[in-house]
């Protein structure tokens, strides 16, 4: 875990929806795909990643369905709803901002 | 919509709470197989790769509460685990549950009923539609000392026409008429009423139908509404009752409907009629007549108009009709005028300040028994440090052990407000009798839902304070509990909080025995009070002639017949044996609703001006009266046989009367006059009674002969030598043998009348001095609970103490001095108490200052013993300590 890096929790939640984006997916998926996709850098605690699992369903942004996995068990599949997807595109226009504004500084001033 | 979704989901993930908890296993368990697959992949062994699995996720139970944290159910959870838990925890306790649930029981439950007492006549609502607009248009003469002057009908009519912003006005008056067509005879106490009385105060009747303008009209049918008490009462609520024709004053009057209960208010009336049904209201000189001020008026103030608007309106309507009628207003000195005073306000008038004092009472006597409380949980805290100790370092966080005590705590006192709602309800009727002395609201006392909010509320405030103020012990402390085996060692913080709150309790009891002593005070003075007579062995009630029999072809009394009614009455009451003597009056001594107050001349002085003039009350008294209720004729003579009707005029004036207006000269055959012309003598000096109530001194009074002027109703008074009681049923057998239409009522003894006079003081000191009693009990517990405990944690010192040869007697001064020393404190801090709060009693009090000295002492040394007694009993144990026993145990 040496070069990984702690996500807020916010970002966490824009990169779960973003990550459910192309279809369900079960939480160790979510946690490999991140971990995947970032090359190693994001290392999500399980500790981060159930509750807000969790929470984005108790919020409705996802839904959560019992199916089975690609090696044959039963698990816990989430998927985006359409408030998801809206909080997503929202959440990724606001990071979009805050990350060019946060660049320019690290760049110019 | 979202948030009622979620709250949907919430509801149903606590239902399927098994489910919920079920799922998160089998995902976490999914989440760890398949970590544990990546790991094996990795090339590690089955168990090498497992427990990297492990290592990798975490703590599985961490994870697990912070998703159900996540799912927002954890509160509710928690709940219903503390719940469980402190019931648990309290079973293991039951005298302290006990003793707990008792005290705040009867602290909650007192003002659970004080609270029943104040919401329905302070904080209600009036049972009348819109109630606050409604007001009384109320004529008084400051001048001359008179709140009320009444109103006449003539001005009734003007302030209806006249003031806009009013919506209408109604009068009202109240008579004794008899009721025919029943049993026997009944006096029915008739409110004379304009026919848009009851739609005024927004009242409708549940039976038949209210009065209309056609009522009212000249030559109407008589028409009656009973009261709901009355028809209850003498109909057993039979419905039939409406239709019902009755005869009163030598008319048919047929009922054509019942009222709701409403409250008693002016007077505790049994029927109501329209102003043309009454004999006297509807006379044509009556009517016309400016001066004949026997009525009350009502009002609505227009919704939109502000209440000083309206009252300025009135103001200047009187203003102008006293310069339009000079000769109606005459007597300059009284400074005329009229007002409004809201209705709401005039009915709790006389009851807001015991109510107040008395809400005050019960929220310290509260606030002792949740002190008491909060010292009972510091104490039992020293006992659960371990498990405490245990749970935090299970995990349990500060927030959530905090909770868990406040849980319990409230537990307590929801059961101990169950418990005081008992109570209350319990009380419920003594309470309402005391508070229908008061105001004529009492009727509508109940434990509704506001009591029960009130109550429920309650409970639960003081469940968290009692249980947030022992407050928890440190991490530090609890970790050496966990290591020192259980020791309870002492902690100095928490006696120090044990000893502030005894110190607390100490001063709420002294102040609340100062205001119970003060009140008692208060009402021994007021109960021995000399009013001038004596009630001893003497009956009294009213009678009431039917006076349609009783009238002249002018319709004015026939004077011969009542005397002639009267003198039979006399001889045959003197003539039962034990009577000693009879007589008639007016009415009785400390009656504070009979009013005849008014001015008079002397006869051969010179009076500057109408201002001038002496005022006094005239009452009429038979011949006996004085002698029936043990009034001394102090000079000339009483009334005999001769001072009747057609004879001279003769009065005899009160002493203090005499000695005011005439010195050193001799009053007798000095002659005065009440207003008219007619001159009568002054043929004796009487002694000076209360007759208004007993907290006034008397007034001057003139006594004028019954026999010269008789009415239609008069009150009688009959002297015996054994119980007066029972005479009672003789009594009535006269009355109903000479005229079976005469109707009689309240019959009581003079000292019923006397204590009535006392009534509300009685109560109010009386329940005061329960409330300090039960203050001081519950007090005395705790201050014994502390010393118990401080001995208990100085047994090893004590031992040594006294093997180290220490006398019994300074081990006991030792302890008790402790103790003392925290009396002395709440003695000092009571006395500051009581004297900051003295101003808003004294108000209430009758002969003795707010800081009287005897209350203050007494009160200190009833605390005193109390608390000296308190302590000796724990002390007791201390000096049986023996020394070996507790330096072996050490």
């Amino acid at each position: 875990m040496a070069n990984s890096v702690d996500l807020l929790q916010g970002t966490l939640d824009l990169l779960v929806l973003r990550v459910l984006l192309p279809g369900p997916m079960h939480g160790w998926g979510i946690s490999q795909r991140i971990l995947q996709v970032s090359e190693d850098v994001l290392r999500v605690n399980q500790g981060s990643l159930y509750p807000s699992l969790h929470r984005l369903e108790e919020q409705g942004y996802v839904a959560a369905e019992w199916g089975e996995s690609e090696n044959g068990r039963k698990a816990k599949f989430y998927s985006l709803t359409k408030p998801g997807r809206k909080r997503l595109d929202q959440e990724t226009a606001d990071w979009e901002r805050l990350s060019s504004a946060v660049q320019r500084i690290l760049r110019t001033a | 919509m979202r948030t009622i979704d979620r709250l949907k989901r919430r509801f149903f993930s606590l239902v399927h709470k098994g489910d919920k908890e079920r799922q998160m296993n089998d995902e976490l368990r999914f989440h760890l197989e398949m970590e544990e697959e990546r790991q094996r992949g990795l090339g590690k062994g089955g168990d090498e790769a497992r427990r990297a699995a492990a290592v990798a996720f975490g703590g599985v139970e961490d994870v697990k509460e912070a998703c159900r944290d996540a799912r927002g159910t954890r509160l509710f959870e928690d709940l219903a685990q503390d719940v469980k838990y402190g019931l648990r925890s309290l079973r293991r306790s039951p005298g302290f549950a006990a003793v707990v649930i008792l005290t705040l029981g009867l602290g909650i439950g007192a003002n659970t009923a004080m609270f029943s007492v104040v919401n329905t006549v302070l904080l209600r609502p009036l049972p009348y539609a819109e109630g606050g607009d409604l007001m009384v248009l109320r004529q008084s003469a400051p001048g001359s000392g008179v709140a009320d002057i009444g109103i006449s009908p003539p001005e009734v009519v003007d302030f209806r026409s006249q003031a806009e912003s009013l919506e209408g006005v109604a009068e009202y008056h109240s008579m004794t008429f008899t009721l025919l067509g029943g049993p026997e005879p009944r006096r029915v106490q008739t409110g004379v009423v304009s026919a848009s009385y009851f739609s005024l105060l927004g009242i409708a009747p549940v039976l038949g139908r209210d009065f209309r303008a056609e009522d009212e009209q000249h030559g109407a049918d008589a028409v009656l509404l009973l009261s709901h008490e009355f028809w209850t009462k003498d109909f057993g609520g039979d419905p039939a009752v409406v239709g019902r024709r009755f005869e009163m004053n030598d008319r048919v009057h047929t009922v054509i409907g019942v009222l709701p209960p409403i409250p008693r208010y002016p007077d505790e009336n049994d029927v109501f009629m329209p102003t043309v049904a009454c004999p006297f209201r509807s006379r044509q000189s009556v009517v016309e007549d400016r001066r004949a001020r026997m009525l009350q008026a009502f009002a609505r103030k227009k919704p939109g108009v502000t209440l000083d608007a309206a009252r300025a309106e009135v103001a200047m309507v009187a203003e102008r009709l006293r310069r339009q009628h000079k000769e109606a207003y005459s007597e300059q000195a009284l400074g005329y005028r009229a007002d409004l005073l809201p209705l709401r306000e005039e009915l709790v008038r006389r009851a807001r300040p015991t109510f107040l004092l008395l809400l005050g009472t019960v929220a310290f006597v509260l606030l002792i028994a949740c002190a008491n409380t909060a010292n009972l949980m510091v104490a039992r805290m020293a006992g659960r440090e371990k498990e405490l100790a245990l749970r935090a370092s299970l995990g349990a966080g500060r927030g959530r052990l905090m909770r868990q005590l406040l849980t319990e705590s409230t537990l307590l006192a929801v059961a101990g407000g169950a418990f005081g709602l008992l109570l209350a309800f319990l009380a419920s009727g003594l309470l309402a009798t005391f508070v229908s002395r008061l105001t004529p609201r009492a009727s509508e006392m109940r434990l509704d839902a506001a009591v029960f909010a009130f109550t429920l509320g309650l409970s639960v405030l003081t469940g968290i304070v009692a249980g947030s103020l022992p407050g928890l012990p440190s991490w530090r402390r609890l970790a050496e509990a966990l290591q020192d085996g259980g020791r309870s060692g002492s902690g100095a913080t928490r006696n120090r909080l044990r000893s502030a709150l005894v110190v607390s309790q100490l001063a709420l009891s002294f102040v609340l025995l100062m205001g119970a002593a003060l009140t008692l005070r208060s009402f021994a003075k007021l109960r021995a009070v000399d009013a001038g007579f004596r009630p001893e062995r003497v009956l009294t009630a009213e009678v009431h002639l039917n006076w349609s029999r009783y009238l002249t072809a002018e319709h004015r009394l026939d004077t011969d017949r009542a005397l002639a009614f009267h003198e039979n009455l006399k001889a045959r009451l003197e003539s039962l044996p034990g009577v000693v003597s009879a007589s008639p009056a007016w009415t009785f001594p400390l009656n504070s609703s009979f009013n005849n107050n008014g001015t008079f001349r002397i006869e051969g002085r010179t009076y500057a001006s109408d201002d001038a003039l002496p005022r006094g009350e005239a009452r009429g008294a038979g011949a006996e009266y004085f002698d029936a209720i043990g009034v001394p004729v102090l000079r000339g003579r009483k009334f005999d046989a001769r001072d009747r009707a057609g004879a001279a005029f003769v009065v005899l004036i009160s002493q203090g009367l005499a000695r005011r207006h005439f010195g050193d000269q001799d009053p007798i055959g000095q002659r005065l006059t009440t207003g008219g012309q007619n001159y009568a003598t002054i043929v004796g000096v009487v002694g000076d009674v209360r007759n208004a109530s007993l907290d006034q001194e008397p007034k001057d009074t003139i006594y004028l002969s019954f026999l010269q002027f008789p009415g239609f109703s008069c009150q009688y008074f009959v002297r015996t030598l054994g119980d007066p009681r029972l005479l009672e049923r003789q009594f009535a057998e006269a009355v109903h043998s000479l005229d079976a239409q005469t109707a009689l009522h309240g019959v009581r003894t003079l000292e019923d009348v006397r204590d009535a006079a006392l009534g509300s003081t009685r109560l109010t000191s009386a329940l005061l001095g329960a409330f300090a009693l039960l203050a001081l009990a519950i007090t005395a517990a705790g201050l014994s609970g502390l010393i118990a405990y401080s001995v208990s944690q100085r047994t090893h010192e004590i031992g040594i103490r006294m093997a180290l040869g220490a006398a019994p007697r300074r081990v006991l001064r030792m302890v008790l001095g402790h103790g003392l020393r925290s009396v002395a404190q709440g003695l000092a801090l009571g006395t500051a108490a009581a004297l900051a709060l003295a101003r808003l009693v004294s108000g209430l009090l009758f002969g003795v200052a707010p800081t009287d000295l005897l209350c203050f002492v007494g009160s200190g040394a009833l605390l005193l013993v109390v608390a000296t007694v308190a302590c000796l009993l724990p002390a007791r144990r201390a000096v049986a300590i023996d020394p070996q026993i507790a330096l072996r145990s050490l």
